[in-house]
């Protein structure tokens, strides 16, 4: 296909704005399935996407466009994942595309992530469309969102499209938009190939799946390939595109979009944001240079029943088939038992993680207090990295610790400023800007709202840095991060011990002055939440060999069935199997029986 | 000739539904008495096969609210259709404010032996809080009238760890109760069962939260007293003077076989475990239709589980169990049991302790086999 009737576009926007339903819309319109067809969000394929309404994997999908002009064109929309842990590989979705949709919810204006997508656009050269979305709400203020998209981007009110991706309206004017204003690619056909994987995934028949988007060159089926990044050698045993099921095709061209299957086994051998070659004769040089993606966060993660680690194992490696960012390595705790540490993008990418593995494959699982990666260096100025605080050196070793810190902005009402600057000072935070958007009209209690830029330890944001952002501005606050660089830090490692075993699941790596608060807190929360034993049991949060905070839980001293109504011996049976069965959803630790909700009690002490 | 069982019918028409309980009683539905007679009296012809009977419990709901006639129609049937021993231990429940001198004195020729009266509590506020429908007094008064009647055997139900009970309240229902000598005294924990009353309001914060620790104290307290008033405990929950032991209960204790017939009856005959249908209407209806009511509960007990329950329910005898019989399969839960002080050893028997009575549960589930009765 003539290469000037085709289109390439994502949609951007900030969690919950719309996107999913606008590319379902898009699907719809343009006739690649028909409305009975449809299931809601038809690019979200994994039940937990659908349900946190977010897209962690970026899809693609091809639909035949005619336009006003007789034409018909072919538009490849590339979803991308709409948070900040998957900044990665958004910023690789952006690069296979020429434009990019910037959805802004009519309701509730410019969030942070909307910022964060904007400006990754822009280094990417894209053509953006805004978009106001929702204008079928009643609380929907496009005026003011107008003014605010005219001030913080510098689109006027005449350049900005209002529609509602739920009811369809301002959808068809939308289609000509990207036919006028989104370039089309100008990759050269007869140059070397390079094609750009933006996505992949792992098919039980056919090995790894890359998404593709060809620059220049083309693939037929049987090309022998080569990964210019990572250098693996492979055959494209397959060639097509998505509407949004796979469909062979003959080849893939220069401006194209779609698929190829590489029967690779190993996901992390076929990497996002690599450049496709052919194997002899190929590309000089990348389209994009190849950064893989760093985990930022690290958990250890464990089963609650110790004979399920085989099972754990084979659960992680499955998940990793079809996450090349994530991370694990075994490890083994005196307490919990074999498990892995595992590095996560960010929280939420852990998140996702664990309630992956919890669903789909029915473990129960203990996830540790997560932690970043510090790099310590130690007596004879050796640095060591340290991604568990139990192996974080005895204090008298270290000469200096290093942490990961970030840039962070949040969007709020100014009316929350005090609240969250308070909060954001107290995890760490140096303060950087401010800067207001749109313009004050008065008449709204929340006021106007702000951009406010800090620097924080990335350590602070791992426990309830989110939690207390959303409750300190009523759930109007968004937030974005990225990653600034490592700095040094004043930081102890802070012990906690269940029946004097130390519990290195709960160990925490953090400033001395907070040791005690802290400490005490977690004491207060395992008295609170663990269950009375048959003896007594100490709980002590200690730094070194110094003891804290302290707390006993007294031994139980009556759990007695009484009476035997005629006979019911049956009954008495099943409130024992069921008491059974609840000590074997716990954690055994120095003989205490641990619940395993008291994991995620702890996790939430910040 | 068939084994000794026990046999226990159920009589569960209440005046008024207790705040606690959660059992298969119904309120209000006295009007049926003489229909669910009928069917009983039809059960007991169907189930029985001249098996002989040690012991007949009569245990509700509440027995006594049928008159003297109507059980001793029950009694007859059963006579006829089992071979019940002159010796038998015949049981009736009875709550104090349903009995007089005429009722007691009436089943007392039927040959009812042992009289097990719901008193509960000896104080009046504890009484309303239960909602039971007598008062401190008529309890004291019952067990005089029955002494007088000529029942030599008498068993008080007690119940501590109630919401506001101090130790002092407890240990004055329990003077109280000592007093008159009754041969037999069974003291429960109030469980509180979700759905009910009693729970609701403890829920709401109407009524204070049960301290588990003051109910241990408690127990403890009676198992003193009643030490010091010549009482056998025998079983977790019961005491008896020296040879008046709950023959009945025992039977349970043991695991030995028994059949339970009337509503939600529960039976142990031949390895397998079953129930009648909980539902008053639905037991009624079967026999209607001349037919044995359904079942709520039909299982196999497998050899394992078997050995498990014998066990389990052993221990809640002051007897114990041989260590022979367990020391090999279970032999590092005994260890582990009496490490934590929970049971001891002597004479051959494993027991469980002062504090292992209390924590019983803790000891018993860790018995449970893995694999399970098969539950149709």
């Amino acid at each position: 296909m003539d290469q000037s009737l085709i289109r390439n576009f994502c949609i951007i926007a900030h969690i919950d704005h719309g996107k999913s339903t606008l590319a379902d819309r898009l699907i719809e319109l343009t006739g690649v399935l028909r409305h009975e067809e449809m299931s809601e969000q038809v690019l979200d394929n994994l039940e937990l996407e659908r349900e946190r309404g977010i897209t962690i994997k970026a899809k693609a999908v091809r639909m035949n466009y005619p336009a006003k002009d007789g034409k018909t064109y072919r538009l490849n929309l590339i979803d991308t994942p709409g948070h900040v842990d998957f900044s990665y590989e958004v910023s690789r979705t952006l690069a296979a595309c020429e434009g990019a949709i910037l959805v802004v919810d009519a309701t509730q204006g410019i969030q942070a992530q909307t910022l964060a997508n904007y400006y990754l656009a822009m280094e990417n050269n894209l053509e953006v469309i805004p978009v106001i979305n929702k204008i079928d709400l009643p609380a929907s203020e496009p005026d003011r969102v107008l003014e605010e998209i005219d001030s913080v981007f510098g689109y006027k009110p005449e350049d900005v499209l209002l529609i509602s991706a739920k009811t369809g309206q301002g959808v068809p004017p939308l289609l000509e938009e990207i036919i006028h204003r989104v370039p089309a690619p100008k990759g050269d056909r007869g140059r070397p190939l390079r094609a750009l994987i933006f996505d992949s995934h792992y098919d039980d028949y056919k090995g790894v799946i890359a998404y593709l988007r060809v620059m220049d060159g083309g693939i037929v089926k049987g090309d022998a390939l080569r990964l210019m990044g990572q250098g693996t050698e492979l055959e494209a045993l397959e060639v097509g595109y998505f509407t949004p099921g796979p469909i062979p095709a003959a080849e893939l061209a220069a401006g194209d979009v779609g698929y190829i299957a590489t029967g690779l086994k190993n996901i992390g051998d076929c990497r996002v944001g690599d450049t496709v070659t052919s194997l002899t004769d190929g590309a000089a040089a990348p389209m994009v240079s190849y950064i893989p993606p760093k985990p930022m966060v690290f958990a250890g993660i464990y089963s609650t029943q110790g004979e399920e680690y085989s099972e754990l194992r084979e659960a992680i490696e499955k998940l990793r088939l079809n996450d090349a960012s994530l991370t694990y390595e075994p490890e083994y705790s005196p307490v919990l038992g074999h498990g892995f540490r595992c590095g996560f993008l960010g929280l939420l990418h852990m998140d996702i993680v664990r309630e992956r593995l919890e669903r789909e494959f029915q473990l129960s699982l203990i996830v540790t207090v997560p932690a970043v990666r510090f790099i310590v260096t130690v007596d004879g100025d050796r640095q060591v990295t340290v991604v568990n605080p139990s192996d974080f050196p005895p204090p008298a070793t270290i000469v200096k610790i290093e942490e990961p810190w970030v840039k962070i902005s949040i969007i709020t009402p100014s009316v929350f400023i005090g609240g969250l600057m308070e909060f954001v000072i107290a995890a760490g935070g140096i303060y950087k800007r401010t800067e207001y958007l749109g313009q004050y009209r008065g008449g709204s209690e929340l006021g106007q709202r702000v951009l406010l830029e800090y620097e924080v330890p990335l350590r602070s944001m791992l426990t309830m840095f989110y939690d207390n952002l959303k409750s300190r501005s009523r759930g109007y606050a968004s937030l974005d991060y990225e990653l600034i660089g490592y700095r040094e830090a004043r930081l102890v490692k802070l012990d906690v011990l269940i029946n004097n075993v130390t519990v290195d699941a709960f160990s925490r790596i953090i400033p001395p002055d907070q040791a005690q608060v802290v400490g005490k807190a977690v004491v207060d929360k395992l008295k609170e939440t663990i269950p009375r034993q048959l003896f007594k049991v100490p709980i002590q949060a200690a730094v070194g060999s110094r003891v804290i905070a302290r707390s006993d839980i007294s031994a139980m001293r009556k759990d007695v069935l009484a009476k035997c109504y005629g006979g019911d011996i049956t009954r008495k049976r099943k409130l024992l199997e069921k008491q059974r069965e609840g000590k074997k959803k716990m954690k055994s630790i120095g003989r205490v029986e641990v619940p395993k909700e008291v994991f995620l009690e702890v996790l939430k002490i910040g | 000739m068939t084994a000794d069982i026990a046999l226990y019918i159920h009589l569960p028409f209440c005046r008024r539904k207790c705040r606690y309980c959660s059992f298969v009683s119904y309120a209000g539905r006295e009007a049926d008495v003489p229909a669910y007679l009928s069917a009983l009296i039809m059960e007991i012809a169907k189930c029985a096969g001249g098996e002989s009977v040690g012991s007949i419990y009569l245990g509700g709901g509440t027995p006594s609210l049928l008159t003297a006639v109507q059980i001793g129609e029950i009694l007859a049937t059963a006579r006829s259709c089992f071979s019940v021993s002159p010796a038998a231990e015949i049981s009736i429940e009875a709550n104090p404010g349903t009995v007089d001198e005429a009722f007691l004195r009436g089943i007392r020729e039927l040959g009812v032996n042992r009289l097990s009266l719901g008193v509960q509590s000896l104080n009046d506020d504890e009484l309303k809080l239960l909602g039971r429908i007598h008062s401190a007094a008529q309890a004291e008064e019952a067990l005089l009238l029955a002494r007088k009647s000529g029942f030599t055997n008498v068993n008080l139900d007690l119940i501590y760890g109630l919401p506001c009970q101090s130790l002092e309240d407890w240990q004055d229902t329990l003077e109280k109760a000592l007093a008159p000598a009754p041969e037999h005294l069974s003291l429960y924990a109030l469980s509180l069962e979700p759905g009910t009353p009693l729970w609701q309001d403890i829920l709401a914060k109407r009524v204070p939260a049960i301290d588990p620790d003051l109910a241990a104290d408690q127990y403890e307290l009676a198992e003193d007293l009643l030490a010091e008033g010549g009482y056998r405990h025998y079983e977790i929950s019961n005491w008896a003077r020296p040879g008046f032991e709950c023959r009945h209960n025992l039977v349970y204790w043991y695991n030995k076989p028994y059949l339970g017939v009337g509503v939600a009856a529960h039976s142990s005959l031949d390895g397998r475990r079953y129930a009648n249908t909980s539902n008053l209407d639905d037991y009624l209806a079967a026999f209607f239709r001349g037919v044995l009511p359904e079942k709520a509960l039909e299982e196999t007990i497998s050899p394992g589980l078997r050995l498990a329950e014998t066990v389990i329910l052993g221990l809640r005898l002051d007897s114990g169990v041989a260590a022979d019989d367990i020391s090999d399969r279970y032999h590092q839960i005994v260890l582990e049991m009496m490490e934590l002080g929970l049971m001891e050893s002597s004479d051959g028997f494993i027991r469980l302790t002062r504090r292992g009575r209390l924590l019983s549960n803790e000891v018993f589930w860790r018995f449970l086999p893995e694999e399970q009765g098969v539950v149709k």
